[in-house]
């Protein structure tokens, strides 16, 4: 048994790439602390905080099984990111700081029928129009404006109303996307004025950071028939879309922290971190987050449906007939969702995780049941993003749940004290990449440099049985947020 | 003064202020550095805003201020960059703010967080460390 020392403890390995720290190593775990990892992700998880944040959400109040830390896990604040972690329902709390602030953030894939070679000659072309019809940036508002009582639809019936009412996209679009784009328990009531202002007119934009629109070519099969089953063939050309419910779902989280914070002493909850504040969700309090969470989830599904159509358009001015995108699924990163597990229902909080169901799970879409749900891991700018699809034996290993991409390795501050910017730029372009980003330091802050190693990260879901790779896809055009 | 600190996916900054007001108008500079990408900051306008804030404790106070200018700020396109603190106490904040209208922002901030919160009294003074969801 191999064992690591960190600043939190040690974590013994407790089967291959499982290491734990069992509940009762430190005051108030009701559950062992587990992390998905080698021993290189390992070194790599322990030199920063992420652990400590993985043993404080062992101590929630219901918590279930184990706080699960997947192999891209770094430090965050409340739960780390790449965090899992269940409450057994009635009693068992929900917590905002499970989730973020950037709820739904996630990611889509769309696939066409162009290869490399047909789009090479257009692609320096296509990735500025993408760029001119997608918005991006702080606060950057849409074209989309909606009226009160249409926001009111998109919180509470998510993508479908907008592909109904909106024309944005098709219907055969929604079978595709996690939980059909809509979440049943959203309350637009719950929804602060506030919040509907700061993402009144933010449908359909892109926000910043490491949000991104990516062109990509499907570089290597390794399970040629799962990717027939998801339509996936070598030198295929796809799309992924990384965003989520922008400054709606940002404000959702911050007032409901800010109830849960207030509310906790009426429970009896102490937490050793002020931004795990939660409540049973069962109280009214937990009902409130919960249904303003589901409405924020429904607004960041309806934001990724609003950019794929801008995407689509762009694609077929260039392309006609040939430039069709089929989306090939759409997951969550954020989200917290009510779950069966055997007899028992759970909350499942996933924060930077993604939602990973066997080919037996209800939820898998028809069309996936003999192959298990998508998982789609994007790596960093420049390196490569992955097509797995879940397994059976993963809801039992992590909660039918993943990792959701890289995992940041180093700060910001530190990738553009590293990384000058426009070199990283012009070594993009000689690797025949084309990259459309406002200023060579927010390129660098997103350098590969700056996360750990994508292919690690997923050969250790692929081994610990998590998911299954499927696809690896090189990318040939960014839009970065 | 402030200062900022490696952090693996989001910003901490650390605030020192001779006295508690002087730390909330600092942490509202230190917020308007962060957004807009470098400390020389754009002028503020002549006429602020009055922004009016009551939380349980200082800790939830710095934090609600803090968010309270990033709502205003993405709501209205406005960056704030001086502050006069009217009242601040362990529990109420009166304080106006003023901004200038800026088209273009460099880094998108979520929140402000409760997470690693500290705001201790120091030897001259007061200080505090905040993370920042970017």
């Amino acid at each position: 048994m191999e064992g690591i020392t960190s600043e939190t403890g040690e974590l013994r390995e407790v089967a291959p790439f499982v290491y734990e720290l069992p509940a009762g190593a430190r005051p108030g775990m009701r559950v062992p602390a587990r992390v998905f990892a080698d021993a290189v992700l390992l070194a790599q998880i322990a030199r920063d905080r992420s652990l400590e944040q993985l043993i404080n959400v062992t101590t929630l109040p219901g918590i279930w099984h184990a706080a699960l830390g997947m192999p891209d896990m770094h430090e965050g604040y409340g739960f780390p990111v790449g965090g899992v972690a269940a409450t057994l329902l009635p009693d068992g709390v929900i917590s905002p700081g499970g989730i973020g602030f950037d709820i739904n953030c996630g990611v889509r894939l769309l696939v066409s029928e162009l290869t490399q070679a047909e789009l090479a000659p257009s692609l320096e072309a296509l990735v500025h129009e993408m760029s001119r019809s997608v918005p991006a940036g702080f606060g950057r508002g849409g074209r989309l404006a909606l009226t009160h009582a249409e926001l009111d639809r998109v919180l509470v019936e998510g993508c479908a109303f907008v592909v109904r009412e909106l024309g944005l996209g098709a219907p055969e679009d929604l079978p595709f996307i996690e939980s059909g784009g809509r979440l049943a328990g959203a309350d637009a009531a719950e929804v602060s004025e506030r919040a509907r202002r700061r993402g009144a007119d933010q449908l359909g934009t892109l926000g910043g950071g490491n949000h991104f629109l990516e062109v990509q070519v499907v570089e290597a099969i390794f399970d040629p028939a799962a990717a027939r089953a998801l339509g996936l063939r070598a030198g295929q050309v796809t799309v992924l879309v990384h965003t989520g419910s922008r400054g709606l779902g940002h404000q959702v989280c911050t007032d409901w922290v800010r109830v849960m914070d207030r509310a906790m002493a009426r429970y009896g909850i102490v937490v050793p971190d002020r931004q795990l504040a939660c409540a049973p969700l069962s109280s009214p309090e937990g009902r409130g987050y919960f249904a303003a969470m589901c409405a924020a989830a429904n607004f960041g599904w309806a934001n990724r449906q609003a950019i794929t159509h801008r995407v689509r358009q762009a694609f077929e001015r260039f392309f006609g007939g040939r430039g069709g995108l089929r989306l090939a699924y759409d997951v969550a990163h954020n989200t917290a969702k009510i779950e069966r597990f055997g007899e028992r229902t759970l909350c499942v909080h996933r924060k930077g995780a993604t939602r990973a169901f066997g080919p037996s799970h209800p939820e898998t879409p028809p069309a996936y049941r003999d192959v298990g749900q998508p998982v789609l891991i994007p790596g960093s700018m420049g390196t490569a993003s992955f097509v797995l699809v879940g397994t059976d034996a993963g809801s039992a290993l992590s909660l039918a749940s993943t990792c959701h991409g890289a995992g940041r390795a180093m700060s910001r501050g530190d990738a553009k004290r590293l990384v000058a910017g426009h070199q990283l730029r012009a070594e993009l372009a000689a690797r025949g990449i084309v990259v459309r980003c406002p200023s060579n330091l927010e390129l660098a802050e997103e350098a590969p440099v700056a996360y750990k190693d994508v292919d690690r990260v997923v050969d250790v879901v692929h081994q610990a049985g998590l998911a299954r790779k499927v696809a690896r896809l090189r990318p040939l055009g960014v839009v970065k947020g | 003064m402030h200062s900022f600190q490696a952090h693996t996916s989001d910003v901490e900054i650390r605030l020192s202020a001779p006295s508690l007001a002087e730390l909330f108008a600092e942490a509202g500079l230190a917020l308007a550095e962060v957004t807009w990408g470098c400390p020389e900051l754009p002028p503020a306008g002549a006429s602020g805003e009055v922004v009016s804030l009551a939380a349980p404790d200082r800790d939830a106070l710095l934090v609600d201020w803090l968010n309270e200018l990033i709502y205003r700020g993405e709501r209205d396109r406005r960056l704030f960059t001086k502050f006069a603190m009217e009242k601040v106490t362990e529990r109420d904040l009166v304080a106006r703010a003023y901004g200038a209208e800026v088209p273009e922002l460099r880094t998108l901030v979520k929140a402000a967080t409760f997470h690693r919160l500290r705001i201790e009294e120091t030897t001259g003074g007061v200080a505090a460390t905040v993370i920042l969801d970017v």
